[in-house]
C-alpha cells in the first residue's frame, strides 16, 4: 500500500481535490435545495454513488468552478479558513450563510485502502444532511442570490491578487454588509473529521427584524 | 409489544433529523421489513394525533396495476404523501401500499432516499435481505474466481472499442472538476456555451489519450496515489485504454488503407457496448448518470440499489433524449433570472444534428482513425468556410492536433462524415486556430 505523508507532493494535491469536489457538489446541492435557481436547471448526477442534483447552467458552472480552482491553491497551502456560501435577498443583505471550515489535521496520512472510502461515505453524509437541511431553516424570500466567500488565514488573500489563478476572474475583499450578518442564529449541520481534512459544515441564519415586523 | 421503538424513531427523526425509511430502520433496529413499515405507520399515526410539534412528511410506496401507454403494467411508485391518492386513483389495482419513509423535511426529490439506504445497505451487503421478504435461493455470492472471470470477460469485448467521453469521466486526475455534461433537452438552451467547454475539457484529455502510453501511465500513478481502491477501479479502466492504446495505433498506422464500410459498421455497434462501458465507468467515478427527470411522481423499480439495468435504461433514455430534444425545449422558459447567455438560439435542426455526431465521435476515439478523419475534415471547412463541411479526411499525422479542434467545433456540427482519405492541405491554419485559442 502506499502511502503518502505531508511532505509528498502530491498530498496537499489531493486533498484540494477531493476536498473542492466536494465543494462543488454541496454548492450546487444548496442552490438546489434552497430553491436559488429554479429546479428546472439541475439535472442529476452522481457521485460518491450516489444521486445529487448539478446545474447544467454553463455561467453558473463556470462560476463555481473558477472559485474553486481559484480557492484550491489556498487549499493546498491549508491557508484557507473556511469557504462561506452567503445567500443574499434582493437588497444584497445575507439571508443565510453556510459555512464551510476547513482544517487539516497536522499528522496526515493517506494510507490504507478504506481511508478513501471513509471519507466517501462521510462526504454522502453531509451531502444527505445538506439535502435535509430545510427542515431546520425557515424559507428564503423570493429573488436571492448568491455568492461565495473564502476566509483566509494570515495575508494569503495579498498573493492572490498578485497572481490571477484565472484570467478576468478577480477576487474582491468582501463588504462588511455580506460578511457580517445581524442577529446571527447558528446552526451546525455535519462535522466530519477523517485523517485527511476536518470539514465542519454549518450554517448561520439571520431572523432580520424587519422580516420579524411583516409577519406581525 | 413495548413501544420503544416509538422513541427510537422520534429521537432519529427530530432530534437527528434523519430521514427514516423502512429499510434504514429494519436494519438499524434488527427488525422484520414488515415490522419496520408498521412501526413507522404507528409513529405517523401517534405524531398525527398529537397534532403538536413539528410537521412531519412521509413517503409511500404504492405498487398497483396500471395500464401505460396502452400496455398493462405493474408499477411500483414511492410518492409523496400529498401525491398519494391521485396516485392511488390512477391505478387500476392498488396492491399495496406502506410508508416508504418519514422525515422532517419535504423532500424535493428522491436522492435523499437512496442515500439514506445506501450506507446501511454497504454495511450489511453479504445479508442485507436478512430482514426481508424478497429470497431468491439461486442468488448467492459469487467465489472470487468466479468475480475475477466475469471482470475479464467484461474487459475483453470493449477493447479495441471506443473509450469514448467517458474516458473524461474515469480519468481525469489532471482535471478533477466534473466532466463534460451530456447534453439533455433543457441543455439546448445552453447548448452552445456548454458545448465548447466540454470539448475544451475533452479536448485536453483527449490529447492526453492521443500522447504515448507514458500519459496514461502518469495518470495512472496518479490515481494509484490517490487512493488504492479507486486505482484499482481506475486502473482497471486506465488499464483497458491502455490495451485499447495498441490496438488504436496499429489501427492509425494501417488507416489509410482500411475500408470505410467496415469501420460504418463497427460505429454502428459500438454505441450499444458503449453503454457497457458506461455502466462500468459510471461505477468507477463520479460519472454523469442521467436519470429520467421524474421527480413528480417518483417511480423506483424495486433493485434500486446497484442496478444495471437501470444505469442501461438510463444511458438509453439519454440516448433517446438525444435525439430528441424538441419537446423538452419547454423547459428552456424554466429559468427566467439567468444571465443573459449569447448563443441561447442555435436554431433546433442544428441540434439534433449536432448530437448524433456526439455519440460517434466516442466512438470513433479509439476505433477508427477514418472516422475520426471524417470529422476532421468537417472541422476544416468550417473553420475556412463557414457552409456545410466536406469530407475530405485527412491524415493520421494531422489527427492529433486537428483533434482538439475537432471538439471545438462539433457544436457547429452539420452532418455525418463520410470518411476517405486524403492529405493534409491546411496545416498552417489548425496551429493558428490553437493559438487563436
Amino acid at each position: 500500500m502506499a502511502t503518502l505523508t505531508r511532505q509528498d507532493l502530491n498530498f496537499g494535491q489531493v486533498v484540494a481535490d477531493i476536498l473542492c469536489e466536494f465543494l462543488e457538489v454541496a454548492i450546487h446541492l444548496i442552490l438546489y435545495v434552497r430553491e436559488i435557481y429554479p429546479s428546472g436547471i439541475f439535472q442529476k448526477r452522481k457521485k460518491y454513488n450516489v444521486p445529487v442534483q448539478m446545474s447544467c447552467h454553463p455561467e453558473l458552472n463556470q462560476y463555481i468552478q473558477d472559485t474553486l480552482h481559484c480557492v484550491k491553491p489556498l487549499i493546498q497551502k491549508n491557508e484557507a479558513e473556511k469557504v462561506v456560501m452567503v445567500i443574499m435577498d434582493k437588497e444584497h443583505h445575507p439571508v443565510e450563510r453556510f459555512v464551510f471550515e476547513i482544517s487539516q489535521p497536522p499528522l496526515l496520512s493517506i494510507s490504507s485502502e478504506t481511508l478513501l472510502s471513509h471519507v466517501e461515505q462521510l462526504l454522502r453524509a453531509m451531502i444527505l444532511k445538506i439535502s435535509v437541511c430545510d427542515a431546520v431553516l425557515d424559507n428564503n424570500p423570493p429573488g436571492c442570490t448568491f455568492t461565495l466567500l473564502v476566509h483566509t488565514r494570515e495575508a494569503a488573500t495579498r498573493n492572490m491578487e498578485k497572481v490571477q489563478v484565472i484570467k478576468d476572474f478577480p477576487w474582491i475583499v468582501a463588504d462588511e454588509q455580506e460578511v457580517h450578518m445581524e442577529e446571527a442564529k447558528l446552526i451546525p449541520l455535519k462535522t466530519m473529521t477523517s485523517d485527511i481534512l476536518k470539514v465542519s459544515h454549518s450554517q448561520l441564519f439571520c431572523t432580520e427584524s424587519q422580516k420579524l415586523n411583516e409577519i406581525l | 409489544m413495548d413501544y420503544l421503538y416509538l422513541d427510537n424513531i422520534d429521537e432519529f427523526v427530530n432530534d437527528q433529523n434523519k430521514i427514516v425509511t423502512y429499510k434504514w430502520l429494519s436494519l438499524t433496529l434488527g427488525v422484520h421489513v414488515n415490522t419496520a413499515k408498521q412501526m413507522l405507520y404507528h409513529y405517523l399515526q401517534q405524531k398525527r394525533n398529537e397534532g403538536s410539534g413539528t410537521p412531519l412528511h412521509a413517503t409511500y410506496l404504492v405498487s398497483g396495476k396500471c395500464v401505460e401507454n396502452g400496455s398493462k403494467c405493474h408499477k411500483v411508485s414511492v410518492v409523496r404523501e400529498d401525491k398519494l391518492n391521485a396516485v392511488k386513483a390512477k391505478m387500476d389495482v392498488t396492491i399495496s401500499v406502506h410508508v416508504y419513509s418519514v422525515q422532517r423535511a419535504e423532500l424535493k426529490d428522491s436522492s435523499p432516499l437512496y442515500n439514506t439506504d445506501y450506507d446501511a445497505v454497504k454495511e450489511n451487503i453479504k445479508n442485507c435481505n436478512k430482514y426481508s421478504t424478497i429470497r431468491c435461493a439461486a442468488a448467492v455470492p459469487m467465489s472470487s474466481a468466479e468475480v475475477q472471470r466475469a471482470q475479464e470477460m467484461a474487459l475483453v469485448p470493449p477493447a479495441g472499442k471506443e473509450i469514448s467521453k467517458t474516458g473524461l469521466n474515469e480519468n481525469t486526475s489532471a482535471t478533477p472538476k466534473p466532466s463534460a455534461k451530456q447534453p439533455a433537452g433543457i441543455m439546448g438552451m445552453f447548448a452552445s456555451k456548454n458545448a465548447s467547454k466540454s470539448q475544451e475539457s475533452s479536448k485536453e484529455v483527449k490529447t492526453e489519450q492521443k500522447d504515448d502510453s507514458s500519459l496514461v501511465e502518469t495518470s495512472k500513478s496518479k490515481t494509484a496515489s490517490k487512493a488504492n481502491p479507486m486505482s484499482n477501479l481506475f486502473g482497471k479502466s486506465a488499464q483497458k485504454k491502455a490495451d485499447e492504446k495498441p490496438n488504436k495505433s496499429v489501427k492509425e498506422e494501417t488507416a489509410a488503407s482500411s475500408t470505410a464500410p467496415a469501420i460504418m459498421e463497427q460505429s454502428q455497434t459500438s454505441p450499444k457496448s458503449k453503454i457497457d462501458i458506461k455502466d462500468e465507468q459510471s461505477k468507477v467515478s463520479s460519472a454523469l448518470k442521467v436519470e429520467s427527470k421524474d421527480t413528480r411522481n417518483k417511480t423506483k423499480r424495486p433493485e434500486v440499489v446497484d442496478s444495471d439495468d437501470e444505469k442501461m435504461e438510463s444511458q438509453q433514455k439519454k440516448r433517446r433524449r438525444i435525439k430528441k430534444p424538441q419537446p423538452d425545449s419547454s423547459d428552456d422558459e424554466v429559468v427566467p433570472d439567468s444571465p443573459p447567455v449569447p448563443n441561447v438560439q442555435t436554431p433546433s435542426p442544428k441540434k439534433q444534428v449536432k448530437r448524433e455526431p456526439v455519440s460517434h465521435q466516442e466512438v470513433s476515439i479509439t476505433n477508427n482513425t477514418l472516422t475520426e478523419k471524417g470529422y476532421v475534415s468537417e472541422s476544416y471547412s468550417e473553420s475556412e468556410e463557414e457552409p456545410e463541411p466536406n469530407s475530405q479526411a485527412k491524415d493520421s499525422s494531422s489527427l492529433k492536433q486537428s483533434f482538439g479542434k475537432r471538439e471545438e467545433e462539433k457544436k457547429e456540427k452539420r452532418e455525418k462524415k463520410t470518411s476517405t482519405a486524403n492529405k493534409p492541405t491546411k496545416q498552417p491554419s489548425i496551429m493558428g486556430f490553437f493559438q487563436k485559442k
